[in-house]
């Protein structure tokens, strides 16, 4: 369809660099990707790679508190960072004519963020992160979802244990110390990607990056992600949790085990969740939405995590006054008909998977992370221009046979909202 | 090159101008306008059907219609039921995103190229040829009805209701939530959709917008086969005065027991986006509060931690829209939340902004254009827009250089005068329990306590 390209280097310090100059548009993106997310937080301090990163935001050595979003913003750029399970990113869009500035905000707190950091920067932060906890989770209608799910599809020790927000008490152990180590430990050029896409010269993009970044040392081997990383291919048995909220609307999730991303078999997964949910054809919508008028809303996604196992999650609110055990019921029953789907419905979610991929690598911005994407979790960015194919590979029987693996009662884990006044 | 110094920011490089693309405007005999821009480097082109009649337009007792209307064109036309529709269109990997605003309702899609006329050729039965099924009529809306309720759980959702109601008088239409009130969906009947659609949809005031890897001329070609031999008349909008619900800041207290943060919005009568000061109040309010590092955002999060991120903004309509400030804060630190946000907005009033502020706010918005149209529905939205607000055809070519003619003094005098800190409609969704004896202690004006489940009566504001 389309074929992004890109040149790929490593500097002597290990950093990973790739280069795919666009000149239609004079705009540069930089997109970086450090391999560290919450899957490397230690017990007892959850949340803190999310922390560390709006750390990143707050000077360095050579660039003042709020320098680093005052240069950009008066630049006429955009800009930002965010945290993962698998990845920390941190990106910006500017004029093309600003590259070199983009280079120097990078690579000033890749190398020399320590000196800048105090503890007042510290608490400030660990506020406005406590703050976002509260906007995103706390005081959101089912805004917990995917931190319980997390807990009920994952064991104990497994990093994916627990959620990127953190939670409150390990926010406020986060300490001086704490950043000191993980920077040493996860930031430094041999454990990064950095990608620039759109308007420049590779050439002179080489020689600013090795100017910029070619001086800070390596760091040492990056420790193995902690806790155990591996896990059996299904669930082996139904988990169920009940949850009581301040809602109007019950809901129910499904989630499933399923082969983590990369591995061939999680395509037919993805796959199939846009056969369930993605669009008015989708089985959940005609049947639950439009046709039997059970559901206010259905979503479908298979997370793109790499770590031992990922998962697929369903859900379903239900509509006023309806049973969450009759919307249960039906969601398993309209996801369990994947053991019969119809070429036809796999086709109509390739074509709007593919129609979605073109739309998406319009922008510099979505390109660079692509590419940075590929590069770290699979040493491959070429597949920014091969995903696709994997995708269109995968047929109704791929779909089948993955149902009758892993859509099956004793992989899934199942999540219910009732409104705390029903529940008490 | 030089030895590196890394303690001064680079300079920039060769400035490499941004120039708009090239758009064409043509009208067909029927009255239809159709914008054409060939932008972008991948094989993809998006269309926007737009009419200028939205939300605004409703009668009173019918709020929601709009909405109702949107999410109904989906629902079948008189070629194929709704199922067909969607088979149709997304077997060919189109969907529609359709969308109802004050002002306009939009239907629009991002297509591969080579599909473009398969998409412009549904859009056009979409557009012109709805049927509106009896049984959907009643499943949208009885939808709908639901997501009002949910909106009410949800504490941005309300605070954005409750202060739109705060902010305008009882009869003005920006006061209603823009998904109407429970009550008044219900009462919305097959013939309110119909009426609605006849009024709005119409060739004489619609445009088209086809932006990215076409050929302009084959596009308007493609235009006329699908939309030429269209007519119809078109209802006339309504007509309306806007103005403020108090005239002394009052403080609306809208209880939300247990609530762990509050949802704080700071509200008054905005501008129109006719307004000759539309540039230098947009100049002035990314002073205030309309970027990162503006000073509500720098003083509420990153001195105070009070917050994940405080904004401000103008909403310009085709009347008066809102102005409002909004940020989610602790519980514990509501007030003083609100004394700092009161506080940036009195003194940038009084004193102005400094002369590198505005520096800095005309580089960003100005700056930020070329990123703000890196992909085709990016254009086709902004392209959208001079059309609904009747903008002069060089507008996006013309606006860098526009902005950049901002004076300091100019920015200075709309804050003067466009900041009313003493008639500000005040709304926090928060455990009123645990802050409103310390929102009393203020003494900004009058606190009042609303109940989360009261509705706006709808039906009063005719």
């Amino acid at each position: 369809m389309v074929e992004i390209p890109f040149e790929r280097v490593r500097l002597d310090n290990g950093l990973d660099l790739i280069l795919s100059p666009e000149r239609s548009a004079p705009v540069v993106a930089i997109n970086l990707w450090y391999r560290v997310g919450s899957r490397n937080e230690q017990p007892g301090r959850t949340g803190f790679a999310h922390l560390f990163e709006h750390m990143m935001f707050q000077g360095s050595q050579n660039v003042p508190e709020s320098k680093h979003f005052a240069e950009i913003e008066k630049a006429g750029g955009s800009l930002n960072g965010s945290t993962w399970l698998d990845r920390t990113n941190y990106f910006e869009t500017l004029p093309a004519s600003r590259l070199e500035l983009g280079l120097w905000l990078e690579s000033d707190r890749m190398g020399w963020l320590l000196p800048a950091m105090t503890q007042e920067k510290l608490d400030n932060q660990r506020d406005v992160v406590k703050n976002e906890r509260r906007w995103r989770v706390d005081n959101q209608p089912y805004g917990d979802w995917d931190e319980r799910i997390q807990e009920m599809m994952y064991p104990s020790d497994h990093p994916y244990h627990h959620s990127v927000i953190g939670s409150m008490e390990d926010l406020d152990a986060a300490s001086l110390e704490d950043v000191e180590a993980f920077f040493r430990t996860f930031y430094a050029p041999n454990n990064a990607v950095l990608t620039v896409c759109g308007d420049f010269d590779a050439d002179h993009a080489l020689k600013l990056v090795s100017r910029y970044f070619g001086d800070i040392p390596a760091g040492p081997r990056v420790p193995a992600i902690p806790g155990r990383t591996e896990v059996p291919r299904t669930l082996g048995l139904e988990i169920r949790e009940r949850a009581a909220q301040d809602i109007s609307l019950p809901r129910v999730y499904v989630a499933y085990r399923i082969p983590a991303y990369g591995d061939p078999a999680h395509y037919p997964a993805a796959v199939a969740a846009h056969v369930l949910a993605y669009g008015r054809a989708s089985l959940l919508y005609r049947n639950l939405v439009r046709d039997r008028q059970i559901a206010q809303d259905v979503v479908a996604y298979a997370f793109p995590i790499v770590v031992g196992a990922s998962m697929l999650v369903t859900w379903a609110t239900a509509r006023p006054g309806g049973a969450i055990e009759e919307l249960e019921a039906a969601l398993v029953e309209e996801t369990t008909a994947l053991l019969d789907v119809e070429e036809r419905d796999v086709e109509r979610a390739v074509r709007l998977m593919e129609t979605a991929e073109l739309s998406m690598l319009q922008q510099p911005g979505e390109r660079a992370d692509q590419l940075s994407m590929f590069a770290s979790l699979f040493d491959d960015p070429g597949r920014i221009n091969t995903e696709l194919d994997r995708i269109r590979a995968v047929r109704a029987e791929d779909v089948r046979a993955f149902a009758e693996e892993f859509l099956v009662a004793a992989n899934r884990a199942v999540l219910t909202y009732v409104p705390a006044e029903e529940a008490s | 090159m030089s030895a590196l110094d890394r303690t001064v920011a680079p300079a920039p490089g060769p400035p490499r101008t941004f120039r708009a693309p090239p758009v064409t405007r043509t009208r067909l005999d029927n009255g239809l306008e159709v914008y054409v821009a060939r932008h972008g480097d991948l094989p993809v082109a998006a269309a926007s059907f737009v009419v200028r009649m939205g939300v605004a337009d409703e009668a009173p007792g019918r709020a929601g219609l709009a909405r109702a209307l949107a999410e109904l064109l989906e629902s079948g036309t008189r070629r194929r039921d709704a199922d067909e529709l969607a088979w149709a269109l997304e077997f060919a990997g189109i969907q529609l995103d359709v969308s109802a605003g004050w002002d306009s309702i939009v239907v629009g899609t991002t297509v591969p190229s080579a599909r473009f006329d398969e998409a412009a050729e549904l859009l056009a039965e979409v557009v012109r040829e709805p049927s509106f099924p009896d049984g959907e009529v009643r499943r949208v809306c009885e939808r709908q009805v639901a997501s009002l309720l949910q909106r009410r759980k949800d504490p941005r959702s309300l605070a954005a209701d409750m202060s739109a109601r705060f902010t305008f008088a009882p009869e003005v239409p920006y006061g209603r939530p823009a998904a109407g009130t429970t009550g008044t969906v219900r009462a919305i009947e097959r013939d309110d959709v119909t009426d609605f659609y006849r009024a709005a949809f119409s060739p004489t005031h619609a445009a088209l917008v086809v932006v990215g890897d076409v050929d302009p001329e084959a596009a308007v070609e493609t235009a006329r086969r699908h939309f030429g031999d269209w007519s119809a008349p078109a209802g006339g909008a309504r007509e309306f005065r806007v103005r403020p619900r108090v005239d002394r800041t009052t403080v609306f207290v809208v209880d939300r027991p247990g609530s762990v943060q509050s949802e704080l919005r700071i509200s008054d009568v905005g501008i129109a986006r006719s307004d000759p000061d539309y540039l230098a109040i947009r100049v002035m309010n990314t002073v205030l509060g309309g970027a990162f590092t503006s000073r509500l955002n720098m003083n509420l999060r990153e001195r105070h931690g009070f917050t994940y991120g405080a904004r401000s903004g103008f909403s310009a309509r085709r009347r008066p829209g809102p102005f409002s400030i909004g940020a989610a804060v602790g519980t514990e630190v509501t007030a003083a939340a609100l004394r700092e946000a009161m506080q940036e907005v009195r003194t940038l009033r009084d004193e102005g902004p400094t002369a590198s502020e505005v520096d800095s706010a005309r580089d960003y918005i100005a700056g930020i254009l070329p990123l703000q149209l890196q992909t085709v529905e990016q254009l086709a939205s902004r392209l959208a827009g001079v059309f609904i607000y009747g903008l002069p055809e060089d507008y996006i070519a013309t606006y860098q250089a526009r902005v950049r003619a901002v004076p300091v003094e100019e920015a200075a005098r709309v804050a003067r005068e466009r900041l009313r800190p003493d008639r500000f409609a005040i709304t926090v969704v928060c455990d009123a329990s645990s802050v409103a004896g310390e929102l009393e202690a203020l003494r900004l004006g009058p606190v009042q306590i609303v109940s989360a489940e009261e509705e706006a009566p709808a039906e009063a504001s005719s």
